[in-house]
């Protein structure tokens, strides 16, 4: 679950007098949206974002109608002077919770990732994250979803293990979403079958009770808008 | 009155599947008693099956695959490549004579002996792909028919529409490259049932782009749904396309009494998404539809769906 194992090791990356310009062009090339700052030792010194860029710009740059002066002094301008110095970043040895967590709560879209010279080892972005999840969920593999509502107290998942296991059927993934209601889980499990109508009926059987699909949800809002959000601690090394 | 093919053979129930398997050889007699009680059997023109020269599946699948197949089935395997594709030693040889009676009544539709057709085989096929056996299926009936209508008898533009409630991801994936075959699906959306894919941004790769065309349904919907969904996505692409033959994947597992989904299609719906479907073929395709069975698992429901299914292609 270490980050190093799901983050993008060639990155791209530029110096602090690159031009503004250049760096936007870079992004656009190659279809990403952070850039990070290193000096010639490949330590990172800063980080710019399309968004630096883009609030960089003259308002009517795009329109062409700003003067030429304008225009000679944007190109002139150097990432180092729009750019976020000493960035937020992680360890190799973050582990990919840490870095949902640090994403959510810092709102970034991307940590680079250095070793502990701070020089830079990759970059994890909200992509790389997308695709471990979506890895996790098991989307990419043929199957089918089942969510069970369970009471929550030590046993279920194994029963339910155990009744699907003694119908030949596979796992893709089980997941088990919380924030649902008072003393109840919500099971999902992806099921590597289309055979899933004598799985259903088994489980009905048992006892279990299969949420009706219009019904599933795997996240929502607590319910309680005034509780606040934990803040999170960890210090970037 | 038409004419209308029905290519049925008892040899397609030598396809074991084993207990408490949905896709069971009890399936097609239930469809051929539906015709019979309905009074509809002497008026089809009854096919037998045969079996098909490889070089037709080699077209759609990978040789080694094939040969892994029959090295399965025969070497007496349960299972082959998941344990829901439960096989016996005659699957492999069921399996060929699906493709072969389906061919065969490919070239009487051409040839003008028939109009259009109900092939009643086992096992199905839209979920195989070109190199693995998926959902109960083994070789991919309905591509391998598109090839040979294009290798064979110089079609150029042959239009598929799979109405089984799951996504045929297999017929999908053989042809999203390709704009001389369009792929239409309606299906239960993929986040709710197998396979998994068929969702509405897939609409085909490269060349093929714009040539796929999936309608993901939500669970609980019946008929209106479906009325909306088709007369949006299919009919103005079919339109367009102007397929000069049409081969139909016809799945009766959405219907509210099969459980194999979460689907209400009435057995009404069914007949208006066969009427519809009739209709495109005259318009665009001189009549010429083959449809070939998917899924479809309720015994109570199959005979009266059956029976209406080659109803509408007698009176097309
Ligand atoms: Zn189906």
């Amino acid at each position: 679950m270490f980050v190093s194992r799901s983050m993008t090791r060639k990155v791209i990356t530029v110096d602090s007098e690159t031009p503004v310009i250049e760096a936007q062009e870079l992004m656009a090339d190659n279809s990403i949206r952070h850039l990070p700052v290193v000096d010639q030792n490949q330590q990172l010194v800063g980080i710019v974002t399309d968004r630096d860029i883009r609030s960089a710009l003259p308002y009517n740059y795009l329109k062409d109608t700003c003067s030429e002066e304008q225009r000679e002094q944007f190109c002139a301008l150097p990432v180092k002077d729009i750019m976020t110095k000493d960035p937020l970043a992680i360890s190799p040895t973050y582990t990919i919770q840490d870095a949902l967590l640090l994403i959510q709560n810092s709102k970034v879209g991307a940590l680079p990732v250095v070793d502990d010279n701070r020089r830079l080892e990759g970059i994890i972005s909200v992509r790389d994250l997308l695709r471990a999840f979506i890895n996790v969920l098991g989307i990419g593999e043929p199957g089918t979803l089942l969510c069970i509502i369970v009471k929550e107290e030590v046993g279920q998942l194994k029963k339910i293990v155990d009744a699907i296991t003694a119908e030949n059927v596979s796992f893709g993934s089980v997941l088990v979403a919380r924030y649902w209601e008072e003393d109840k889980r919500a099971v999902f499990i992806y099921l590597l079958t289309q055979n899933v109508a004598h799985v259903k009926k088994k489980l009905d059987s048992l006892g279990f009770t299969l949420l009706d699909p219009m019904e599933w949800y795997l996240d929502q809002l607590p319910t309680n808008e005034s509780s606040p959000e934990k803040k999170l601690t960890i210090d970037p090394p | 009155m038409k004419k209308t093919g029905f290519l049925y053979d008892e040899r397609y129930q030598l396809h074991l599947t084993g207990d408490y398997h949905p896709e069971m050889p009890d399936r097609l007699p239930c469809i051929y008693r539906g015709i019979q009680e309905a009074g509809l059997l002497s008026r089809l023109i009854h096919i037998k099956a045969r079996r098909a020269d490889m070089k037709w599946i080699e077209m759609v699948h990978d040789g080694r695959y094939i040969m892994r197949f029959e090295a399965a089935c025969l070497s007496g395997k349960s299972m082959f490549d998941s344990p829901d594709n439960q096989v016996c030693y005659d699957t492999y040889e069921a399996a060929l004579l699906a493709v072969g009676g389906i061919l065969d009544v490919v070239s009487r539709v051409m040839e003008g002996d028939l109009d259009n057709a109900f092939c009643a085989v086992r096992p199905p096929g839209h979920h195989a792909e070109v190199n693995k056996a998926m959902g109960f299926c083994y070789f991919n009936n309905v591509a391998i028919a598109a090839r040979y209508l294009q290798n064979q008898w110089g079609i150029e533009r042959v239009g598929i529409i799979d109405f089984d409630v799951h996504h045929g991801n297999g017929t999908q994936h053989i042809f999203e490259q390709d704009s001389t075959v369009f792929y239409y699906s309606i299906h239960e959306h993929p986040s709710f049932a197998y396979p998994g894919t068929g969702r509405e941004f897939e609409i085909g790769n490269n060349s093929g782009h714009g040539f796929t065309k999936n309608s993901p349904v939500l669970p609980g919907q019946g008929d209106d749904e479906y009325k909306r969904l088709m007369q949006k996505d299919l009919i103005p692409a079919f339109d367009e396309f102007k397929p000069e033959v049409i081969l139909v994947s016809v799945g009766f597992d959405a219907h509210a009494d099969d459980d194999m989904s979460d689907m209400k299609l009435s057995t009404a719906g069914f007949s208006w998404i066969m009427q519809r479907i009739v209709e495109l073929g005259r318009q665009h395709s001189k009549g010429r539809i083959i449809s070939v069975l998917e899924g479809g698992y309720s015994l109570e429901r199959l005979p009266e769906l059956a029976a209406n299914h080659v109803e509408i292609l007698l009176n097309a």
